[in-house]
């Protein structure tokens, strides 16, 4: 009896560790983004779609926050990496706007917290609010400069 | 009938034949969706057929305290239009959209039309949305430019076409089964959030489908409803946005190489 041992090549091997790390990110983001409710009556919140986009210079955060009223939108660094998203409504939106009779509760704010996964000068940040799209830019920390001989 | 992975056309009532077949699909934006509600509510289209599969997650939608199928087909005496109301997951989306097409070719319909959004990273800039078209064959996007009549119809406005770049997700199969059987099909995409629900891009796509489909419909409500559709849909949006990463969407950024 023979047996035929067929050698994987390294890019095999490198896809099939992608593969398996794009599986556990994906099951990390559906537990953490997705299977949980996106308001909370306790708090009376609703979280608002989120996006961050990294380019060269720069992490651009943006929010979709309909009914926002304009005036009370607060973007705060809770810490270097992680960013507060606040924006109170413009009326209360309780369950029944929503065609929900089944629940009970009603909101006033947006909120959610955002991370950014690089460094980024949290201080120099601009803020802009355009058709009910928050965007916030953070220009990226230039922590060290590899010089070109 | 297999016991597993079944895609099958229920039928409600009597199918009209040489319809318009319209999609309105979870996609970027939501563009699709929001439109063919608006479309169902304000042409007052009836339930004519449900999709019954086990390839969607185990569930039914209440409306009036009755259970519903979550992908269903509404219509009239001229119009048929499909639309989902969960996200489309991502390994199910050929089978599926293959069934709709198969059964749209069964009822002989005239023109397969499915309307839609194109991801724009800088669509809070924009203030209009504008439409592209594509067609399942050289003819029809003749006719889309306005160059020739088709059916007896010349349109009056050019449509500016989508020519070079990749198309992913329920629209391009639908364009690929189509192309493949011989059936018209065209595809009206507005520029686009990619995972924020667009009603705006849905009223420019309605507006401009009437041009395809000779069907008036007034988008001031959608329009004036803009804030509380996109608070109403953030979940359907947050799963589609899942499912479409699963199908690599962001693919309709690259830039093809013609070979």
């Amino acid at each position: 009896m023979t047996f035929e041992r067929r050698r994987r090549s390294i890019f095999e091997l490198i896809s099939e560790y992608m593969r398996a790390i794009e599986e556990e990110i994906e099951e990390q983001l559906r537990e953490f983004f997705v299977d949980h409710p996106s308001w909370n009556p306790r708090t009376c919140t609703l979280e608002p779609l989120c996006n961050v986009f990294i380019t060269p210079d720069e992490v651009v955060i943006t929010a979709d926050l309909p009914y926002a009223e304009k005036d009370t939108i607060e973007v705060k660094p809770l810490n270097d990496n992680l960013f507060e998203i606040k924006a109170k409504l413009k009326r209360k939106i309780c369950f029944e706007d929503l065609g929900i009779t089944h629940q009970e509760g009603e909101f006033s704010t947006f909120y959610c917290q955002v991370r950014v996964p690089v460094a980024v000068e949290k201080e120099e940040r601009k803020i802009s609010f355009k058709n009910g799209i928050l965007e916030v830019r953070l220009p990226r920390k230039k922590k060290y400069e590899i010089k070109i001989e | 009938m297999s016991l597993t992975n079944y895609v099958r056309v229920v039928e409600r009532t009597s199918i009209p034949s040489s319809a318009v077949l319209l999609f309105g699909m979870p996609d970027v934006g939501l563009v699709g969706v929001i439109a063919a509600s608006h479309m169902i509510s304000e042409l007052k289209l009836e339930e004519v057929a449900y999709i019954d599969t086990d390839l969607l997650p185990p569930m039914i939608v209440l409306h009036k305290g009755t259970p519903h199928m979550p992908l269903r087909i509404f219509g009239n005496k001229e119009l048929l239009l499909a639309v989902s109301e969960v996200a489309l997951p991502a390994n199910a989306i050929h089978r599926i959209m293959r069934s709709l097409v198969e059964w749209g070719e069964q009822k002989n319909v005239n023109i397969v039309v499915s309307i839609g959004g194109i991801p724009t990273p800088n669509r809070q800039e924009i203030n209009e949305p504008k439409v592209f078209a594509i067609a399942s064959n050289p003819q029809l996007v003749q006719w889309l430019e306005g160059k020739i009549e088709w059916q007896g119809r010349k349109l009056d406005k050019p449509f500016e076409i989508l020519r070079e770049g990749y198309m992913v997700g329920p629209y391009a199969l639908v364009l690929q089964y189509c192309m493949q059987r011989n059936i018209p099909a065209v595809g009206l995409l507005a520029q686009a959030f990619y995972n924020y629900p667009d009603p705006h891009a849905a009223a420019m796509v309605l507006k401009e489908l009437s041009r395809v489909i000779a069907v008036e419909i007034d988008v001031s409500q959608l329009i004036e409803k803009g804030e509380e559709i996109r608070l109403k849909a953030r979940d359907i949006m947050k799963r589609t946005e899942r499912e479409l990463s699963k199908m690599r969407k962001a693919q309709e950024y690259d830039i093809p190489l013609y070979v």
